[in-house]
């Protein structure tokens, strides 16, 4: 097993731990939480995933949200992360409270009354239904196809034993923003399909984390084939780590891992971390949504 | 009390306090460039030719002295599609890294945090930058890198930015030709946008554009004002740019150590009146550089031999240069 795909991934991710518990992207760095969300879901149930969230918790700002590391005065997308974790653990005290409605409240400026007001006026023309809301990467700025999937695993997990209806109203209009949002050729870009009236071609990164915050909507398998070709054609390890688990999530048949090494193209810890996840044997499962 | 860019502290506990005084010493002492600024335009017509010998030239014509300093390269690696140019090409990069070290620079590393991507060490791949002899050794991804706060950014009240970058002694923006779809053109002022890290604002870099574009160039560009440039202008992209235009030819490197200098000769090699560009109108009004003719010492190539007109979108037809 300690030689295998995922043993590998296992055995470097407890060796590059950081001493306060929190992962860097590159060893021996400052440790960041969204490294940090996936070592300790690869390694959910031992010490090291205890002492990871413990290190999270202590981050939480006053307002509920989370910055992508200590001391930074952002509130960011990672708050997403720390509520999908903070339910995987089955810690729902205050911290998961205070984080849920920090991410009730918020939503991409572009579907502002006044936006939306302009924008029926003639204005503009969107391109898209700004009455939909997503999540931005940092509060306060556009909603962004990443955040917004990352919001809905947590949301979607939050709905499975809340019966708070603006959970499912958020959860709604997060998956239509998704869908509304989708490129001609079946995939996600970042963000917009299109930019100055250009159709935006859509990414393998992007397009597996859509599929994954669209867990349950039958609309997302015809990008599936897209995410299947992809995990054969894309030079980037991280699109492939991507895909295998946002396919895994989807019931879908991955290819086994070709090998323990295999892939190593980049030193990047979650990297590896989304690699060991969405192995044989991995945790994909503990980002599995389904809702009540 | 000086205090210098090397001197803030890292992000964790007390530093976050003193950091930001060291930066708001740094921005009083910025004054506006009095003399005339020289930018240097070499012809290059391929990228086989000696590059490291075109770069050396601009950088003694502009008498850059950066022996005991530590340098970062910093190319426009935002994004790749092979059926363009979206990037400094990877031989401009080898060459200025060489240069760079033989002139006795005491630490020269590659540096972009990209701003579309999120891996980015399948980008360095795809660009071919792992030819770069001992390349995983000298790069650093800026998007992913231990930050420190910067006190005043526009309107905000800090920015984060990587410590290589804050640390470094001279920042060598490494920058495209290319026509912008939102600011008009990019060059070696735009280029600064992959200095602000992904892991903090997202991909893309969303909070620069809600500040607004220009204001954010500036500001960048006045937070890192001990820099260079270099404009890899061997062939540019016109068009939709910067990432869905079309590869244009103009043969040619420019380089200065003014980067709004720079930015506006660029112009007036691509056909764009830097004067009607927002980006640089505010550096110049806010004595960031020179922009006007009058003011730039041009040496090299002239003007009116090296200029070929970039194709630009109908909405920035008025720009175009008489």
């Amino acid at each position: 097993m300690a030689d295998s795909y995922l043993g590998v991934r296992q055995e470097i991710l407890r060796r590059s731990q950081n001493p306060d518990g929190g992962w860097s992207f590159y060893q021996g760095r400052q440790s960041w939480l969204e490294p940090t969300f996936y070592g300790a879901l690869v390694l959910h149930g031992e010490r090291a995933s205890d002492r990871a969230w413990a290190l999270l918790k202590s981050w939480q700002s006053s307002d509920g949200s989370w910055p992508p590391t200590a001391g930074a005065a952002i509130s960011g997308w990672g708050t997403a992360l720390c509520l999908t974790l903070a339910q995987i653990r089955g810690d729902m005290g205050e911290h998961y409270a205070k984080g849920a409605a920090y991410l009730l409240k918020v939503a991409g400026t572009e579907s502002e009354l006044w936006r939306r007001a302009l924008a029926r006026l003639g204005f503009f023309d969107p391109g898209r239904d700004l009455s939909l809301k997503g999540w931005p990467w940092k509060e306060g700025t556009s909603s962004w196809v990443e955040p917004t999937a990352h919001t809905l695993i947590a949301l979607k997990k939050a709905s499975a034993h809340s019966p708070d209806s603006r959970l499912r109203e958020r959860i709604r209009s997060g998956e239509a923003l998704l869908l509304d949002v989708r490129c001609k050729d079946g995939g996600w870009n970042y963000g917009s399909p299109w930019t100055l009236g250009e159709d935006n071609r859509s990414y393998p990164e992007t397009t597996a984390l859509a599929l994954m915050g669209l867990q349950g909507r039958t609309e997302a398998s015809s990008s599936v084939d897209l995410a299947r070709h992809w995990l054969e054609e894309t030079p980037s390890s991280m699109a492939r780590a991507w895909i295998t688990l946002a396919l895994r999530l989807h019931g879908v048949p991955v290819p086994d891992a070709p090998g323990p090494l295999a892939g190593a193209g980049s030193p990047d810890l979650t990297i590896l971390a989304l690699e060991a996840l969405g192995a044989p044997g991995g945790n994909y499962g503990l980002l599995k949504t389904e809702m009540a | 009390m000086k205090i210098k860019r090397r001197d803030f502290f890292p992000l964790a506990g007390a530093g976050i306090i003193a950091g930001y005084a060291g930066w708001e010493g740094l921005r009083s002492r910025l004054e506006a460039p009095t003399a005339r600024s020289p930018v240097v335009v070499l012809k290059a017509p391929s990228y086989s030719v000696d590059l490291a010998q075109r770069i050396l030239q601009g950088v003694r014509e502009c008498g850059l002295d950066v022996r005991d300093r530590r340098v970062l390269l910093k190319p426009n690696l935002v994004e790749f599609d092979p059926a363009t140019c979206i990037n400094t090409d990877v031989s401009v990069v080898a060459a200025a890294y060489e240069v760079f070290r033989s002139l006795g620079a005491s630490e020269v590393v590659i540096g972009e945090g990209p701003g579309h991507r999120r891996d980015t060490y399948s980008l360095v791949e795809m660009a071919r930058y792992r030819e770069i002899s001992n390349f995983d050794n000298l790069f650093v991804d800026l998007n992913r890198d231990d930050v420190s706060p910067v006190k005043k950014f526009a309107d905000r009240d800090e920015i984060y930015l990587p410590n290589t970058a804050l640390r470094a002694d001279l920042v060598v923006s490494l920058a495209k030709m290319k026509t912008h779809h939102w600011a008009g053109a990019t060059l070696s002022m735009k280029n600064f946008f992959g200095l602000v890290p992904g892991s903090v604002y997202g991909w893309p870099k969303n909070e620069l554009h809600q500040i607004g574009i220009p204001q954010s160039i500036v500001e960048l560009s006045r937070i890192f004002h001990n820099s260079f440039g270099i404009v890899d202008g061997i062939v540019g992209m016109e068009g939709n740019g910067p990432i869905q235009g079309t590869p244009k030819p103009a043969g040619v490197l420019v380089m200065g150590r003014n980067l709004p200098a720079v930015d506006a000769t660029c112009c007036r090699i691509m056909g764009i009146d830097p004067t009607k560009v927002e980006y640089l109108r505010m550096a110049a009004d806010g004595s960031l550089g020179n922009v006007e003719e009058s003011h730039i010492e041009q040496r090299g190539e002239n003007i009116r031999d090296v200029r070929t007109n970039f194709s630009l979108l109908d909405s920035f037809h008025g720009l175009r240069l008489a």
